[in-house]
Parts: structure tokens; sequence; C-alpha cells
């Protein structure tokens, strides 16, 4: 569904990704970790169109997205959680939403789309009205994640979907996340937070300074001593006590 | 006394809010401070008066013309004059200033255009110019007509920008042009829109305008400042702000006109346009920081 091959990003002299490639399956969740600076959100932004490469491919179902201008990439099908959310703070909830579907893709069922955003966050149905810049971080995440899932996306893209949020929000943001994934859209996550982000995905990539050092499925990445090194401070405790 | 110059301060005041309005929209959304406002407005005028004085054709019928007229010339002059700015600037600061030196530029050229066409005197017309009486004050019809209208299109643009898809995708690229693309908004295509739009209401504001004042190829400039100060009093990008601003403003203007003097109009203008400035930069209904 995504493919990346050998994707270089420099901002002039400075070399954010090194030739970077990874691969995405349809109905996957797929992790990137790594630590501040190793190139996360470059690559995610690459994607979504807002960072040219240097050299490089990202197909997109067989299609090379490296011409496509960022706006035209949630057109197909792709749909960007940004790092900092991204989200309209200054209107309200409703009118979030509503742009979400604004894509020519997400106009057909977008009322029915909107339903099953507001069942998964209960807590935007509450607050149709209210100006999303008003709302706690969570809340904030939650709209963006809830935009982003309007404009009825084959492929999500999340960037620290974690970030800032005090550990309970984290976990209501990750269960949300759990049942998007159930409903077989594919998942590409940036994370920091290691335990809840291999909780959910099944697999991942570890980043360190631009290039990608470690890849596997989602136990091997939990004991691999590079991760370990890099975030878990040496424990290698189930993750699961962590979520639950 | 008081009735009718409360009256006519209205019916001003919808005329400013609304030439404001198009002005806040060419801002808010194409980022581009239009100080060639006024003489956008002024075309119009000139054409709804050649219409009307050559053709017989009534002012309303010509606002019907040239508002689309506006909104034409508005898209051509960002896509031949703006675009190659807008690229240029790569999304920084640098494209406000270039855009207020290239449209102070075209100030002068259209200003040019017309005072040759159009030569500089005063120009008018007469066009139901009776009086109608209302609360036991008479005012003239044409003044009535020129300000139901502009409440007309002041509501509507606001009820617009509220319902539709369109108004949405607008109003995000006004409040957050960085975020839009998430949405598939293309900032570039609804700036042009949106300056397109703007001068659509330029258009729609000469044309009233001229159905009840005098006005000259040179006056351009008057309206431009009058519709800034409407903007910044109003709240940049805040359309019922500026409705009520705009009102505010033609009440001030008409009230100091008939009780102190009206050479002091203008001097009232700027007295309430500076103490804005000092004590609300953000506009009256404006939120610190907003
Ligand atoms: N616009 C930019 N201009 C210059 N350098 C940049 C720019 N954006 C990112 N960088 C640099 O590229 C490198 C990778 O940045 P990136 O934001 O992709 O990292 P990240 O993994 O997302 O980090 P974090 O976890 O802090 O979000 C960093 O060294 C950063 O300083
Ligand atoms: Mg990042």
């Amino acid at each position: 569904m995504l493919e990346i091959d050998n994707l270089r990003i420099t901002y002039g002299k400075h070399t954010a990704l090194g030739g970077v490639g990874m691969a995405v399956d349809k109905g996957e969740c797929v992790v990137i970790l790594g630590a501040n600076g190793a190139g996360k959100s470059s690559l995610l932004k690459a994607v979504g169109g807002v960072v040219r490469p240097a050299s490089g491919v990202i197909s997109h179902e067989g299609q090379d997205l490296a011409q496509v201008p960022a706006h035209e990439i949630v057109e197909r099908g792709i749909a960007l959680v940004p790092e900092g959310r991204g989200i309209f703070a200054r209107m309200s909830v409703a009118d979030n939403l509503a742009l979400g579907c604004h894509p020519a893709r997400a106009r057909g069922g977008a009322e029915a789309r909107r339903r099953e955003v507001l069942e998964l966050f209960p807590r935007l149905a509450e607050r149709q009205k209210q100006l999303v810049g008003t709302m706690s971080g969570g809340e904030q995440q939650m709209v963006a994640i809830a935009r982003a899932l309007m404009s009825n996306p084959d492929l999500l893209l999340l960037d620290e979907p974690s970030l800032g949020l005090a550990p309970i929000v984290t976990k209501e943001v990750f269960a949300a996340l759990g049942r998007i994934r159930e409903t077989g859209l594919t998942l590409l996550i940036v994370e920091q937070n290691v335990r809840a982000s291999l909780a959910l995905a099944s697999r991942g990539y570890l980043l360190e300074a631009g290039r990608v050092v470690g890849s596997g499925s989602a136990e091997q990445l939990q004991s691999d001593p590079a991760v370990q090194r890099a975030f878990l401070g040496g424990t290698s405790e189930p993750l699961e006590n962590e979520l639950n | 006394m008081f009735l009718s110059t409360l009256f006519l301060g209205l019916v001003l005041g919808g005329t400013y809010a609304l030439l404001a309005l198009g002005l806040s929209l060419q801002y808010g959304i194409a980022r581009i401070m239009n100080l060639a406002y006024g003489e956008f407005m002024l075309l119009a005028c000139f054409a709804v008066t050649m219409m009307f004085t050559s053709w017989g054709l009534g002012p309303l019928w010509g606002l019907l013309i040239v508002v689309p007229l506006g909104y034409a010339l508005g898209w051509i002059i960002h896509t031949v004059m703006m675009r190659p700015l807008i690229k240029r600037s790569g999304g920084g600061g640098r494209l406000e200033v270039d855009t207020i030196l290239a449209t102070f530029g075209l100030l002068f050229v259209v200003q040019g255009l017309m005072l040759v066409t159009f030569g500089s005197d005063f120009t008018s017309y007469s066009y139901l110019n009776q009086g109608i009486g209302i609360l036991g004050t008479t005012i003239a019809a044409n003044r009535l007509i020129a300000f139901v209208v502009s409440l007309v299109i002041g509501f509507g643009l606001y009820a617009m920008l509220i319902r539709t898809r369109w108004g949405r995708a607008l109003r995000a690229v006004s409040l957050a042009p960085d975020s839009a693309y998430l949405v598939g908004i293309d900032v570039g295509k609804l700036g042009r829109q949106g300056f397109a739009l703007g001068g659509a209401l330029a258009a729609a504001g000469g044309a009233l305008v001229s159905m009840f004042q005098t006005f000259s190829a040179t006056d351009g400039v008057v309206f431009t400042m009058k519709a800034l100060i409407v903007v910044i009093m109003g709240g940049v990008g805040n359309i019922l702000g500026a409705l009520i601003a705009g009102l505010l403003l033609g009440l001030a203007e008409t009230f100091v006109a008939a009780f102190i003097d009206p050479g002091l109009t203008m001097a009232a203008t700027y007295t309430m346009f500076l103490a804005v400035l000092l004590w609300r930069p953000t506009g009256l209904f404006g939120k610190a920081g907003g």
C-alpha cells in the first residue's frame, strides 16, 4: 500500500533522512520509533507532500507521490495528523469535522462517517459547538484524528499522537486507535511512547539519526536492545500492564 | 433631526460595512492588503452610472452586472499580478509588503485610467431621489434601497461563510492557512477566490454608493481608508465585527456632521480609528491576541 525506498531528506546542508526504506501493507498498523531529531516527522511530512525529498521514492498504491501537491495527498486516501495536530483552533468541533470531509473523495457518506467518528469519540459529540482551541490537549488530539477520519482515508498517518498528553489520556487515545485499527484502516504511527505504540502496532521500525537501525514485529522490537537503550531504560516488563 | 440623522448614519454605515467586508476578505483570505480597493469600487460607480445614463439600466440591474465583473477582475489581477509575488515570497511576511507596494502602484494606474476616461469632475445621477417617510422623518428612497441591499449582501455573505462548504474552506484558509492542506484545500486557489470575492464586494459597494453619493475619479483612496478603518475596528477577518463597525462609523460621521461641524467628519473618523488602535488593537470585538 505504501512503499518508501531510499528516501533522502535534506534541509540545506543538514541531512534529516539518509536513505530510508520501509513498506506498509493494507490493514497493517506500523509504528516508527525514534528519539528526538531522528527524522520521524520529516518522513511523515514527505509522505504528506509537505516536504519534498532530495531523492528516493514514495509510492502509494503503485503511484509515485513525488509530484503530488500536499493538498491532493488527502484525495489519494492518505490522511495526516501532523505534529502539533494542525487543527483549526479558532473553529468549532463541528466545523473541523465538516472541513474533514472537504476532499471530494469524502463527500459521499459523510453523515454516516460523522456518526461513526462521534461514537468513537463521544466527548466530541457533546462539544460540537466548542472552539477547538479552548479544548484540552487530549480533546484536541481527538479532533485531529476525527477530522482525519472524516476524509475517508485508507491510510492514516499519525505523528506522535501521545505528545504532551497525560498517561490516562494517552490510554484513551490509543484505545480509540485500537478500535480504528479493527475497522481495517491502515495505520502508520510515529511515536516515542514505545509501550503504548508497540502494544497497538503489529510491526515497527526504529529510526536513529535519519537511518533505519532496526525493524521487526512488535515483540521483537520490544526486546531489541537498541529500543531498550533508546526508550525503555532497560526494563522489559510486559507491555499490557502499562496499558490496562 | 435626531431620527433622520440616525437613519442617514445607518445607511452610510451599511455601505461602509459592505466595502469593508470585501477588503477584509482580500486581506484575511488572500493575505493581500489591497490599497487599490477604492479604485475598484470607483470603477463600479462609473460603470453603473454609464449603464444608467446611456442605456437607462437601473443601478440595481447594474449591480447584478458589475458584481460578477468585479469577481472576474479580482481573479485576473490576482492571477496576473499577485501570483508571481506569492510564489516569490514563499509564504513569508514579505508578501504583505510586496502586495502593499504592488497595489499602491495599481491604485495610480487605475486612477490614471479613470481620469483619462471619465475626467476629474464629480459625477452623479438621479435615481429614486424622492423621500420616503419613516417614523416621522423622511429619507431618500435610493439611500434606503442601498441600505437594505447592503444588509442583504452582508448577512448573505455571513451565512455563506458559516454554512456552505466553500465558505467554511475560505474561513479555514483565513484562520489557519498552514493547516488547510490537511483537508485537501488548495490555499492558492482559495486565496484567488477570496480576492475575487473581495472584488465582487467592492463592485457591489460601488454600485450602491453611486446611487446616492457624488464621486470623482480621485475618491478611491478615501473609500479605501474608510474600509480599512472599519476592518481594523471590526477585527481583521471578523465579518459581523465589520458590519457593526461599518454602521458605527457611518453613525459617527453623520452625527458629527449634523450636530457638531461637517468639517470635522474626517477628524471624527480618524479619532475613532486611533482610539481603537490604542485601546482595542485587535478590533472592538477581538480577543486579545486573537
Ligand atoms: N524545516 C527544517 N529546517 C531545518 N532543519 C530541520 C527542519 N525540520 C527538521 N529539521 C531537522 O531535521 C532533523 C529531523 O527532524 P524531525 O522533525 O524529522 O525529527 P523527529 O524525529 O520528528 O523529532 P521529534 O521527536 O523531536 O519530533 C532534526 O535534526 C531537525 O533539526
Ligand atoms: Mg517529530
